[in-house]
């Protein structure tokens, strides 16, 4: 048991990290990661949803009927968005006002249909849970990373949390602006994954 | 009438939706391999995204701000795209199987595409009139089509190049979007 | 039958039960979020604006309406003695809607100094219409009825260069401003008294 719990949260961690293997949940991961701050924030807001709405479905999953299933998950995970929606306008105010429209958007995160579809319906709830954990910390490590590479070649500085920039690139660097923008997301993101191809390749 | 040509200007090229607002990328890249597919798509999204924007336009005025529960906002937006595509799946089988043939397999596909959701909702925050929310929600699709047709005739060029391992497939396709997306941020300055 | 029952029943007890959750949540989180947004928002321009302020322009907030149109002012006694008000207008820029607390001299009608609020600019190009005072710091002095549009729309503003179009919702946000000052500035006069 213990064993096959340490397995269904690691592999979100790497085997089947979301957005690099299974190429899932591009939208937030494009757009919020001008900094690696955003990227943090999109990605524990991300695992909030994915962890409660794949413990709900699980334990409801012998009494939604088959055919109103997704109907069933959309409306759980549109509730847990929500709340994280009020959350963060309450804890986390400068973050919220960053990542926008792309909130109420994790409603629409494949990644977060895709698990409540594809395990936490058919799983028990101590297996959905650490398989919703475990992606969602994959999908963070995934935006978090993208982040700090975009940031860092693009703005010369690393943010993690609160705002002001944890390391600055002396004053001698003119930053590449291109990947903050718009193209540079698409680029950088098409770069990692060739890196996560080299590397798996070994 | 101008202010409206201008706002239809700017959804299509100046914020398209995919290169520039980063929605509605998943099917992007997933129906992209292929311009056939790519064209239903397009089509799938013109003609659900026009009439989920006035719906949703709808039930936000008369339904929640009316009841004071906009909180309802995202849970309900999001079911009635989801009843939405599936009522028009099922319109269609019946009444016209032509374009069901065409438009079916993409249908179930556009209830986890975002670029439906987030344009209903640019267009509530946005504070856009019926007229304009209309608009705004047809050239954002156009928008999209353009992108994703675009893509798709590119992409299948790419297939017959000769590309390092590592980047094949989705990588490559990435970074040919980013240099689609370069030549979009051409059309800032227009407006 | 059994089946079709079971799916409405199901449906709806969920439906309910999240939107008296959402409801549960909204209500206990809203008192804080309302402080959260005068905290991080407002209050630091306000305090910008009004930097000699001799009352607490947060804590004296007050509604006005006229029309349809509601607006929170903050209002303010300066250190000589002058009146004043300032209030939060809308514009939009490169990555979305761009908040613009504007101060205003009540006697005089000229601005005092505008700072930005809110913004999803990119960072070292449209943000620096928050970081950067000098383009904002051009609008203090300027009266209420100048034309706040930017040079290239034939108004008096200096756009930032390579950031045009947060510029121009700079602008857009400080014409709001305008509008909302002639609409409001008999009501905001009357509750001041």
């Amino acid at each position: 048991m213990a064993q096959s719990l340490v397995k269904e949260f690691t592999k979100g961690l790497w085997a089947e990290i979301p957005l690099f293997r299974l190429v899932l949940g591009l939208c937030p991961a494009l757009a919020v990661t001008k900094t690696c701050e955003n990227g943090i924030g999109m990605g524990m807001a991300t695992t909030f949803v994915l962890l409660f709405s794949n413990i709900l479905v699980s334990m409801l999953r012998n009494i939604i009927p088959s055919k109103v299933r997704i109907a069933c998950y959309i409306v759980i995970i549109a509730t847990f968005v929500t709340i994280v929606e009020f959350v963060m306008q309450a804890y986390t105010y400068e973050l919220f006002l960053k990542l926008g429209i792309f909130i109420p958007l994790i409603v629409v995160n494949c990644v977060v249909l895709g698990r409540a579809e594809a395990f936490a319906g058919k799983n028990t709830v101590m297996l959905s849970a650490a398989d919703g954990l475990g992606m969602g910390i994959g999908f963070t490590l995934a935006l978090s990373s993208l982040g700090a590479v975009r940031e860092l070649i693009g703005a010369g500085t690393l943010t993690v949390w609160g705002g002001t920039p944890l390391f600055t690139i002396g004053h001698g660097y003119i930053p590449f602006q291109f990947m903050v923008e718009a193209p540079g997301a698409f680029v950088g993101l098409g770069m990692m994954l060739c890196l996560m191809n080299l590397i798996g390749k070994k | 009438m101008g202010d409206l040509f201008v706002l239809a200007i700017s959804c299509i090229f100046i914020n398209n939706i995919l290169l520039a607002q980063f929605l509605g990328n998943c099917p992007f890249l997933g129906t992209s391999k292929k311009m056939e597919t790519a064209v239903g798509m397009a089509m799938a999204v013109i003609f659900v995204l026009v009439m989920a924007g006035m719906i949703t336009w709808i039930v936000d005025l008369y339904l929640l701000k009316a009841l004071n529960v906009e909180f309802l906002r995202t849970v309900s937006f999001i079911l009635v795209i989801a009843s939405l595509v599936q009522f028009v799946e099922m319109f269609l089988k019946k009444s016209i199987p032509g374009l069901y043939a065409g438009l079916g397999i993409f249908l179930p596909l556009i209830t986890t595409n975002c670029a439906v959701m987030g344009v209903c909702l640019i267009n509530i925050k946005e504070e856009y009139t019926f007229i304009q929310a209309l608009v705004s929600s047809f050239a954002y699709a156009v928008g999209f089509g353009l992108a994703l047709i675009l893509f798709a005739g590119v992409r299948e060029r790419v297939i017959l190049a000769r590309v390092p391992k590592a980047l094949q497939d989705t990588s490559i396709g990435l970074i040919t979007a980013g240099m689609i997306a370069l030549v979009f941020t051409v059309f800032r300055g227009m407006v | 039958m059994r089946e079709m029952l079971s799916m409405i029943v199901v449906l709806t007890v969920l439906t309910a039960v999240s939107g008296g959750l959402l409801a549960a949540v909204k209500v206990k989180t809203e008192p804080r979020i309302e402080e959260q947004v005068l905290k991080f928002q407002k209050a630091p321009a306000i305090k910008a604006i009004f930097a000699d302020a001799t009352n607490d322009p947060i804590k004296e907030r007050f509604n006005v309406k006229a029309e349809d149109t509601e607006l929170q002012v903050f209002p303010s006694t300066l250190a000589d003695g002058i009146k004043a008000v300032a209030f939060e207008a809308k514009g939009t820029g490169f990555g979305g809607p761009i908040g613009l607390m504007v101060g205003v001299n009540l006697d005089t009608d000229e601005i005092i100094a505008v700072r930005v609020t809110t913004h999803a600019e990119t960072p070292g190009i449209g943000s620096r219409a928050k970081e950067d005072l000098s383009f904002v710091g051009q609008f203090a002095g300027m009266s209420m009825a100048s034309n706040f549009g930017t040079k290239g729309q034939g108004g008096d503003i200096d756009a930032m260069s390579g950031a045009t179009v947060t510029s121009v919702g700079v602008s857009q946000a400080a014409v709001a401003a305008q509008n909302l000052y002639k609409k409001l500035k008999p009501e905001i006069v009357k509750q001041m008294n």
